[in-house]
């Protein structure tokens, strides 16, 4: 993704930085950050990856929640240090090649969306709980493993529709029903 | 003839029908910037220090720690500011404020939370470590106003905000069945995703100011600014293309912004700030606690024959905020003898704001609550005593309705919901070990417009551009413009660019009271309508693709002009004629139809709670309502309005309270896990019905705005439904666990 067009703060050499070595989006990345930098302020301030959003930076909300290692995790708990080596997945790495992922193309059609800010965080917690087998696959359980999604617009209903309208898409229920036998 | 420029409404194609957002993918793929994610070049971060008293002064502030640290360029306090002026705070002049009071003012404390300090740096971690160091010391002071909740201080009436009709008073005395309770509703947090943010750029050597804020109103801001820094308002622009919600405490300015603005003039290099959450719930705005007593009389039969609501309300110290209650009682049912009254109480809090159908989901609550009580009293159904009651017109100003079908919403949300099965004695219906509890309410919300101005163009690309100086905030506006250029020239949705939220446009209207789908898509027709007269001028004219035809046998079609033998493309127009673009104007205002009619929205909830007595849990498990809201523009972002709004009012009924110490007013739970507000699993199962019936006294496209009436009436209803399974009636918001244990 080009993001020429966000200014990039440098880090003074004063407080000291250390280098991290990590794959965001699939993509390999070296960067400097300050030893005290969180992932999510690193995404959003130094990287310009936006889309990553801030709601309460204390890990109360899960606007931040990004991959890491394929696991959902709320950003704003991370240190950026913490992320060495590791695989980071933002929503700006859901669409591939210019084509939306079955779950954001979803969000679109069903309309599980008002203001879009915690939208990112809600997509990318969907998006992990559709491969994690230990989630049930009724609306119930859905609600229960998305309650660190917090909607303040109430889109609820319209989220977990776009969800399972994924789950059925993404042949979820067939793979799961196969690793069950 | 017919003006083939004008539509038939009745009929429309693209208005009405489901839209997906045309902001959507932008949302969904994380290239929507709001404000806080913003970057321009040289660009520094601020972080607010603020006061962790609520009652007291600031003495002085150690700095020398924080100044040193790495990154740090300048620290903003009381001693090393701008002098500046206040605001007028004028709704009508355009430049009203959250809090007139400006930042670092004066040295007094007023509430925890208020800003004693601005931290600027290189770095966002730099800017936070360094305002972890500053030291202020306090002499706190004894005294503080905790919460009106925690005294029996009457407060000052506003003359203004109440109303009388009848002999209220003579008429309760005289009622042959009464009602007479209080109710008070603990003070909530708006808690919108998106905290409040601000990036302020001076340019042309600090003459001009270029401000991105997360705001309901540009035009607010701009004015407000342009005031407190004695700028005309051509050298200031205020930008909010996407806004992370706002629930009322975006549409004024708050004194964060002018700190901003003031850190980068004396720096020379934009600042960014985005509040913590913590700060933006002490300092960011609130919806105030309210006491109301609410006092019914009626006949044996149901009728009502006096209703008097006495309402109070809390303001801080440093701005006066009335959230009138009773706004919507004197409308609300037909009675001859009414009466409301507004108190408002100083207390040492962060000051409150507009949230969500302000004042009124407050007033509703009371209201809909005693109404409850009244049909227990009168072993009447409550359904049925709001259909006796039905205001045939507009009681208060005695004009007709523009369009009224509350009785069809009540009908019909109860027949959705199975309020026949409804066994009216109380504790009687059960579910293996949960109790089952019916309640319901009426739901309404004043329907308002303002003026409006708007911009179309059409290009020679092929692309058509419609702009507004309003703002989506998450309502779809973007979307229902796009319908409506739409519906008008007949052009694919794909080609038509919408743009917001710029004060360099056509002045458009807050976000806000459910007004700006009735004012702004009015304005962008006459716009439409202004570029179709001028490209068919272009077309007729010599070496135009229609030469020599009557400009008014024009008509627009499908993206293009036809004679009805003939259609071209409005690209091909404009080529044809070598133009690259032609532009339209349009400006829109209410009319007399204002002094001939009454316009209102009203609707219907109908709730289930499900309560376990063994752990005094209640979980509001279905909630069905009709919603009477005149045409929906784009039925599905309409509705998730309206679900969006039941949700919120869970939050009200079950869980939402800003806490305030009692031993000296600090806010005890200023974060997302300790105020608690609805989750997925929170959420019941909503069953929404819009009615359609489109209200063209109101506007052309016949639409009432959607925004507020949601919200209002849900708390009361899910109240409702409590007394009906367990007898205790909650008069209390919110009604936790804790109460329900203390009843049980």
């Amino acid at each position: 993704m080009d993001d020429s067009v966000h200014s990039r703060p440098r880090v003074p050499e004063t407080l000291g930085t250390q280098t991290l070595n990590f794959t965001l989006n699939g993509e390999p990345r070296t960067l400097d950050v300050a030893p005290n930098a969180v992932l999510l302020d690193v995404l959003r301030e130094q990287l310009g990856l936006g889309g990553t959003k801030k709601g309460c930076d204390h890990g109360q909300c899960g606007a931040c929640t990004v991959h890491v290692d394929g696991q959902a995790m709320n950003s704003c708990l991370r240190l950026a240090v913490m992320c060495e080596g590791q695989q980071v997945t933002t929503v700006e790495g859901l669409a591939r090649d210019g084509e939306l992922h079955p779950v954001q193309q979803n969000f679109l059609e069903c309309d599980a969306y008002q203001c879009g800010y915690c939208t990112p965080g809600q997509m990318m917690s969907a998006t992990a709980l559709l491969n994690d087998e230990r989630i049930g696959t009724d609306d119930a359980s859905v609600k229960e493993a998305m309650s660190g999604n917090i909607c303040r617009c109430g889109a609820y209903k319209n989220i977990v529709e776009a969800i399972q309208k994924s789950r059925v898409q993404l042949g979820h229920d067939a793979t799961r029903k196969e690793g069950a036998a | 003839m017919n003006d083939m420029t004008r539509p038939d409404f009745d009929k429309p194609r693209v208005v009405g029908q489901r839209t997906p957002r045309i902001d959507g993918e932008f949302k969904l793929t994380g290239r929507a910037g709001y404000t806080g994610e913003l970057h321009v070049d040289g660009m520094l971060y601020g972080y607010p220090v603020s006061a962790t008293i609520a009652n007291g002064v600031l003495e002085s502030l150690d700095l020398d720690a924080a100044r040193a640290m790495p990154g740090v360029v300048d620290i903003f306090h009381h001693g090393h500011f701008e002098a500046l002026h206040r605001s007028p705070n004028s709704m009508a002049h355009g430049d009203m404020v959250n809090e007139v009071r400006l930042p670092f003012e004066d040295e007094r404390i007023y509430y925890h939370g208020q800003y004693v300090a601005l931290v600027v740096a290189e770095t966002f971690e730099q800017a936070r470590a360094a305002a972890q160091r500053v030291v202020a010391h306090y002499r706190e002071e004894r005294g503080a106003v905790v919460s009106l909740l925690q005294t029996e201080a009457e407060g000052t009436l506003q003359e203004s905000a109440g109303s009388s009709r009848g002999d209220p008073e003579a008429a309760f005395g005289g009622a042959e069945v009464k009602v007479d309770s209080t109710y008070h509703i603990a003070a909530e947090s708006h808690l919108q995703m998106e905290m409040h943010a601000t990036l302020a750029e001076w340019r042309d050597a600090g003459k001009r100011l270029v401000v991105h804020e997360s705001t309901q109103g540009v035009f607010f801001q701009r004015n407000a600014m342009a005031r407190v820094f004695g700028l005309a308002q051509e050298n200031l622009e205020v930008i909010s293309h996407y806004v992370g919600s706002g629930f009322g405490n975006k549409l004024f300015m708050w004194p964060h912004s002018v700190a901003t603005a003031v850190a980068a003039r004396m720096i020379g290099r934009p600042v960014k700030v985005v509040l913590p959450r913590q700060q933006d719930m002490t300092s960011g705005g609130n919806r105030p606690a309210s006491r109301q007593r609410i006092r019914l009389g009626a006949d044996r039969s149901g009728k009502l024959t006096s209703v008097i609501h006495d309402s109070t309300t809390e303001t801080s110290l440093v701005h006066q905020y009335v959230d009138t209650c009773g706004s919507a009682t004197p409308s609300f049912y037909a009675c001859d003898n009414v009466s409301t009254s507004q108190r408002v109480l100083e207390v040492n809090h962060g000051t409150p704001c507009p949230m969500r159908a302000p004042g009124e989901v407050s007033g509703i609550f009371a209201l809909e609550t005693a109404m409850d009580e009244l049909a227990v009293a009168l072993e009447m159904d409550p359904v049925e005593l709001r259909l006796k009651n039905n205001a045939e017109q507009d009681p208060a100003s005695g004009l007709p309705w523009s369009s009224k079908h509350l009785d069809e919403c009540l009908t019909s949300a109860a027949k959705r919901f199975g309020w026949e099965q409804r066994n009216p004695a109380v504790g009687s219906m059960r579910d293996g070990d949960e109790i089952i509890g019916y309640g319901m309410a009426s739901c309404t919300w004043s329907a308002g417009r303002q003026p409006c101005e708007a911009r179309v163009e059409l290009r020679a690309d092929g692309s058509l551009f419609a702009a507004c100086g309003t703002q989506d905030i998450g309502t779809g506006t973007y979307t229902i413009v796009a319908q409506a250029v739409a519906e008008l020239t007949g052009a694919e949705l794909s080609r038509i660019e919408v743009k917001l939220g710029e004060t360099s446009l056509p002045a458009g209207p807050l976000s806000g009271g459910s007004m700006a789908t009735a004012t702004v898509l009015p304005a962008v027709a006459a716009a439409v309508r202004d570029a179709l007269d001028a490209i068919k001028e272009v077309a007729v004219g010599s070496g135009g693709a229609f030469e020599g035809s009557d400009a008014d046998a024009l008509s627009a079609e499908a993206g293009g002009l036809t004679d009805g033998e003939r259609r071209v493309s409005f690209e091909e127009i404009l080529e044809t004629s070598k133009l690259s673009s032609v532009n339209g104007q349009g400006s829109a205002a209410p009319g007399d139809e204002r002094s001939e009619y009454a316009f209102r929205s009203f609707g219907a909830h109908f709730v289930e709670v499900r309560i376990d007595p063994e752990i005094s849990r209640v979980r509001v498990a279905r909630v069905v309502s009709s919603i009477d809201i005149g045409r929906a523009i784009n039925p599905p972002t309409a509705r998730n309005q309206v679900e969006g709004g039941i949700v919120m009012g869970v939050g009200m009924g079950l869980l939402e309270k800003l806490d305030y110490d009692p031993r000296d007013a600090r806010l005890i739970n200023a974060n997302v896990a300790d105020y608690i507000v609805p989750t997925h699993a929170d959420a019941p199962e909503i069953d929404v019905e819009l009615l359609d019936y489109p209200d063209f006294k109101h506007n052309e496209f016949g639409g009432r705005g959607v925004g507020e009436i949601g919200l209002t009436g849900v708390a009361s209803a899910i109240a409702n439904a409590i007394y009906h399974a367990t007898g205790k009636r909650h008069r209390d918001l919110p009604i936790t666990i804790e109460a329900l244990l203390a009843s049980s």
